[in-house]
């Protein structure tokens, strides 16, 4: 890949760490002015097994950042657009509000935003980024599910989490190339 | 199972521009098709043109109406991606458009121009420099053959895209196979042959020929027909296609579009007027008399392949959207 050289940010989550709390879906809506009836994260919950062996699991999804976007791809104005860095956002002045981007992503990151007829998502929290901060989730996360940083940068945790541990990306049939990392 | 976020106002659109470019497509081929130098059916040819503009210019509306922000739209047209299907679509729809409005002018008569412009307010006509006036009221009829061949690619894009449109999304499995694109432009002729039927027998002030119909029946059984072989695969295909495709297929194999696809789609909508056609068509294809008109058999058989053409894009549109890849 061409940005070897340059910064590509990814996120690590543990989603064996996660209980549930929900305070990362709390923070994100605080942080980003997200309307209410509508999320930029969410936690699927998976149930399994029968009485009395019974397993829950807990998975925190949101936009996967992906290194070949649908969504960008198919966005008519060009209002969907990937950073250098890889975060992809919506110019939302750009974004005529068609929701063919919503149909196209195969994680359902995306919404239309009630308040304002465009559509939003997870942007990584790019104004923190941008200033040093970590993304309003990460830094919320009371069992540390979520590690985020710059995976070129061979001295960041998450590129040392994804050297040594075994990880998953979610659908990788997709052939999106998804940067939520999940380790096993 | 998420909601969907395009709905009726979609479905409408998609039927009504594929309807246009049937409409535009069957009056393109009345037209390029010749005898001794003149149109073969210039019934059909005028009545395509005179009505093709028209369910397109309001599909293009109802589009521009479930913008979430409507009047952003010019936006699209600031812009040209190839890889996306919705602005190369938006691109073919104003083209398209504008075709059509040229081939509708083409096919008025001289004194229908004239008409028209004369009811146009003074104001507005006098600002009009008398050049253009004297321009537009010339005789276009050596035109309206140039036009017709420009159209037939604008014709087919338009029909096709709107299956592009949905086919071209990986993340739905329902949409995204090779066979979509094909089955909406060939329902979108049929539903512009349909509504050609129920335009010639409806139209009182010029009878009915039978080489008209017989023209129409051909080509709209032609055209069933592929659309029929198009369906066919697609379904066998994805029953025995990876899983995502299986539980999307699902919806109308025992889930809740089941019933507007198998009976309102195939059934009402595509065998049952094939079948109506083919009886009145019998005496054609055995040689044994011409072709047998009845208006109440004929009438039903166009209704019911434009409803089927509706009902199609119904399905299509909610069952995609419901589908997914996880």
């Amino acid at each position: 890949m061409a940005r070897k050289s340059k910064k590509r940010y990814a996120m690590v989550l543990d989603s064996r760490k996660c209980i549930d709390c929900k305070a990362c879906l709390i923070a994100c809506k605080a942080e980003n002015d997200v309307p209410l009836g509508v999320f930029r994260n969410r936690i699927n919950v998976e149930k399994a097994g029968e009485y009395p062996k019974l397993r829950m699991s807990f998975e925190p999804e949101q936009c996967h950042h992906c290194e070949n976007p649908s969504c960008v791809r198919v966005c008519p104005t060009g209002a969907s657009y990937q950073r250098e860095d890889g975060i992809v956002l919506v110019n939302y002045d750009d974004c005529i509000g068609c929701k063919y981007c919503i149909i196209a992503c195969p994680y359902d990151a995306r919404y239309h935003n009630p308040e304002t007829h465009t559509v939003g998502k997870c942007t990584f929290c790019a104004h923190r980024v941008d200033r040093g901060e970590l993304p309003a989730c990460v830094e919320t996360c009371p069992s540390k599910v979520r590690v985020f940083g710059d995976m070129n940068d061979p001295k960041s945790e998450i590129h040392q989490l994804l050297a040594s541990r075994r990880h998953q990306v979610l659908n990788p049939q997709t052939g999106n190339g998804p940067h939520l990392y999940y380790l096993l | 199972m998420r909601e969907p976020v395009w709905e009726f106002l979609i479905v409408n659109y998609l039927f009504l521009g594929g309807l246009s470019a049937g409409l535009f497509f069957v009056s393109a081929l009345a037209t390029w098709l010749q005898e001794d130098g003149q149109p073969a059916y210039p019934q059909i040819a005028r009545w395509g043109a005179l009505l093709a503009p028209w369910p397109v210019s309001l599909g293009s509306f109802l589009l521009i109406f479930d913008l979430g922000k409507p009047f952003r739209f010019w936006k699209l047209f600031i812009t040209f991606k190839w890889q996306s299907p919705m602005s190369i679509g938006s691109w073919l729809l104003v083209l398209f458009t504008l075709l059509t409005l040229a081939n509708l002018w083409a096919w008025l008569e001289p004194a229908e121009r004239t008409g028209l412009l004369n009811r146009l307010p003074a104001k507005l006509l006098g600002r009009i420099p008398s050049r253009v006036v004297a321009w537009l009221e010339h005789d276009f009829t050596f035109w309206r053959r140039e036009l017709a061949m420009a159209g037939f690619p604008l014709a087919v894009g338009v029909g096709i895209y709107t299956g592009v449109l949905l086919g071209a999304v990986q993340a739905r499995p329902f949409w995204n196979t090779n066979l979509v694109a094909q089955m909406f432009l060939f329902s979108a002729l049929s539903t512009g042959t349909a509504t050609l039927i129920l335009v010639r027998l409806f139209a009182k002030k010029q009878p009915v020929a039978l080489a008209e119909m017989r023209f129409l029946y051909t080509l709209d059984i032609c055209l069933i027909l592929i659309e029929f072989f198009i369906v066919l695969p697609y379904l066998i295909h994805g029953k025995l296609s990876v899983l995502a495709v299986q539980e999307a297929l699902g919806q109308i194999l025992g889930g809740p579009f089941t019933f507007a696809f198998w009976v309102l789609f195939l059934g009402i909508g595509l065998l049952a007027p094939l079948l109506i056609e083919l009886y009145e068509f019998k005496p054609v294809l055995l040689g044994t008399g011409p072709l047998h008109i009845r208006t109440r058999w004929a009438t039903s058989a166009a209704g019911l392949v434009i409803l089927g053409g509706y009902v199609l894009r119904y399905v299509f549109v909610f069952a995609g959207q419901a589908s997914s890849i996880r």
